[in-house]
């Protein structure tokens, strides 16, 4: 066996070692209720969750949170990186945008929920928070982004007379995309958040709405498997996120 | 000091140019002072002196990459942006600034992309293999070794056939075997297409070997100490540098280039 072979099976081995102790620590903790009765053990939550009598409460809870997340996603994504090129692009405007965007970040989103509530609508909320967070981390990353590129290549597009829609499109923009793969990795449980915390402002269905309902009613199991579930999701966009960007990093970095 | 012409006129001229920086705490340091200096067309001059003299702040301002505080300099007789923007400017620096996501042949023919011309594929692939780049192509820059990444990069600086070149510490960061190799390559390259040439560099070998005119610049401020007229015929093979007349020059300028007192 290679050495390289070796030292990818040891890193594999070691994440399923901890990710066995993390849920053995789990379904442990709620057998012998360690931290009381409101922490079930795992399995409980898993028969719970997969179990077929409520396969279409979490489907149709999983759509709306999904694709409510998911609109915010593109929005964001689409506003933040406009919003950072625009800045980059046109210098004056820089200053005021960067506070502009600093202040909104820096207002709680759910202080920011009953102003949707009452400009859009109780179920398009989350979307629009989700945007929000998306937005932020988008526009962070474009504006970082497109400073990447070195003085040295600068200096050599100038020399090379191109002009400033050139040196955007072949020099700033390809040594900005692995910031921006970053941001998008960065944005997805930002996203899941944000179309969750909106829902608990009064929409009528989504897996937020689950967790606020059961929280009330103390229906343990449901509130851990729409944690779960949630949980569950965004750690695999995430994971599928971190691989994309570490192809595109390969490719885009010196 | 009257500045010769070269033999078909002037293509670069500088006349008294001096250049200031302000650093951050609003002192004033002059970079260059009383700089005059002209570059005929077709001639290669190669400007040596200490580290920190400004000799590399000369090809900025010849390449329009800053604007002299004092004094002129011109180009064709024009603006030196006006060159660049013309696209009949090619440069080649220490770094060899290859974009990574490109492929070698990629980075050569950016100046096409750049000048929004077709690229000329034909030319790419010639300038290739006029810098012993062939076969590599479709490698990328980070799959290369240093040697041949300037290589590239030359090739890069060659594209478009410009008017002019300039060529910083192009060789800087190589090991000595390599940059003796790449120095006699540069000497065949440059002697097929005599384009007018400014190589800036701090080995004075280098600077003998391939130029016609050797000017050499004193430390900070940085003035212009002495020109040299290399006595060599061209074309030259690598023998040049083992005759006892290459040697004797070398340590002539090796000399003036020591700080006052250390020797």
């Amino acid at each position: 066996m290679s050495p390289l072979l070796r030292a990818k099976l040891r890193a594999v081995l070691f994440g399923a070692l901890g990710i066995g102790l993390f849920l053995g620590a789990w379904e442990a903790v709620g057998v012998y209720r360690l931290v009381g009765s409101s922490w079930p053990p795992l399995s409980t939550t898993l028969a719970f969750a997969f179990d077929p009598d409520r396969a279409t409460l979490f489907r149709r809870a999983m759509a709306t949170t999904f694709s409510m997340a998911a609109g915010g996603y593109v929005i964001g994504a689409a506003a933040g990186i406009a919003a950072g090129a625009l800045g980059v692009l046109v210098r004056a405007l820089r200053p005021g945008l960067d506070r502009l965007v600093t202040t909104i970040h820096a207002i709680p989103s759910v202080a920011l929920a009953p102003v949707f509530i009452v400009l859009l609508d109780r179920d398009s909320t989350g979307m629009a928070i989700a945007a929000m967070i998306v937005g932020y981390a988008m526009y962070v990353a474009t504006t970082s982004g497109l400073a990447v590129a070195s003085a040295a290549h600068r200096d050599v597009f100038a020399a090379f007379g191109a002009s400033p829609l050139a040196r955007l499109w072949r020099l700033e923009l390809p040594a900005a995309l692995p910031a921006l793969a970053g941001g998008l990795r960065l944005a997805i449980p930002g996203a899941l958040i944000g179309a969750i915390i909106g829902e608990w402002f009064g929409a009528s269905r989504g897996l937020g709405l689950l967790m606020v309902s059961a929280m009330h009613n103390f229906q343990i199991p449901l509130l851990w498997s729409a944690v779960l579930i949630t949980s569950a999701a965004s750690l695999v966009l995430f994971g599928v996120a971190s691989l994309i960007e570490r192809r595109i990093a390969e490719r885009f970095r010196a | 000091m009257p500045t010769p012409a070269g033999p078909a006129g002037d293509a670069i001229r500088l006349d008294r140019v001096g250049k200031a920086f302000t650093l951050d705490d609003g002192a004033r340091v002059d970079a260059l002072v009383d700089i005059s200096l002209s570059i005929g067309q077709g001639e290669f001059v190669a400007l040596i002196g200490p580290s920190g003299c400004g000799k590399s702040t000369v090809l900025r301002l010849i390449a329009a990459l800053e604007a002299p505080s004092e004094g002129r300099v011109s180009v064709e007789g024009r603006a030196p942006d006006e060159l660049s923007r013309a696209h009949r400017l090619g440069v080649a620096f220490q770094d060899h600034a290859l974009l990574p996501w490109l492929t070698v042949s990629g980075n050569v023919g950016l100046p096409f992309r750049l000048a929004g011309r077709p690229v000329d594929r034909a030319r790419v692939a010639s300038l290739l293999g006029l810098v012993g780049l062939a076969g590599f192509e479709q490698a990328r820059p980070k799959q290369l070794s240093g040697g041949m990444r300037q290589r590239a990069s030359i090739a890069r600086a060659l594209a478009l056939s410009p008017d002019v070149l300039l060529l910083d510490e192009p060789f800087g960061a190589l090991d000595a075997v390599t940059r003796r190799r790449l120095n006699i390559e540069l000497q065949r390259i440059w002697s097929e297409q005599r384009i007018t040439t400014l190589l800036v560099t701090h080995a004075v070998d280098e600077a003998i070997f391939l130029a016609d005119r050797v000017v050499v610049m004193s430390g900070r401020p940085g003035r212009i100490l002495r020109t040299l007229e290399v006595p060599f015929a061209r074309p030259r093979g690598p023998e040049v540098m083992r005759t006892p007349e290459f040697h004797r020059l070398v340590d002539e300028l090796t000399l003036l280039l020591e700080p006052e007192g250390a020797a």
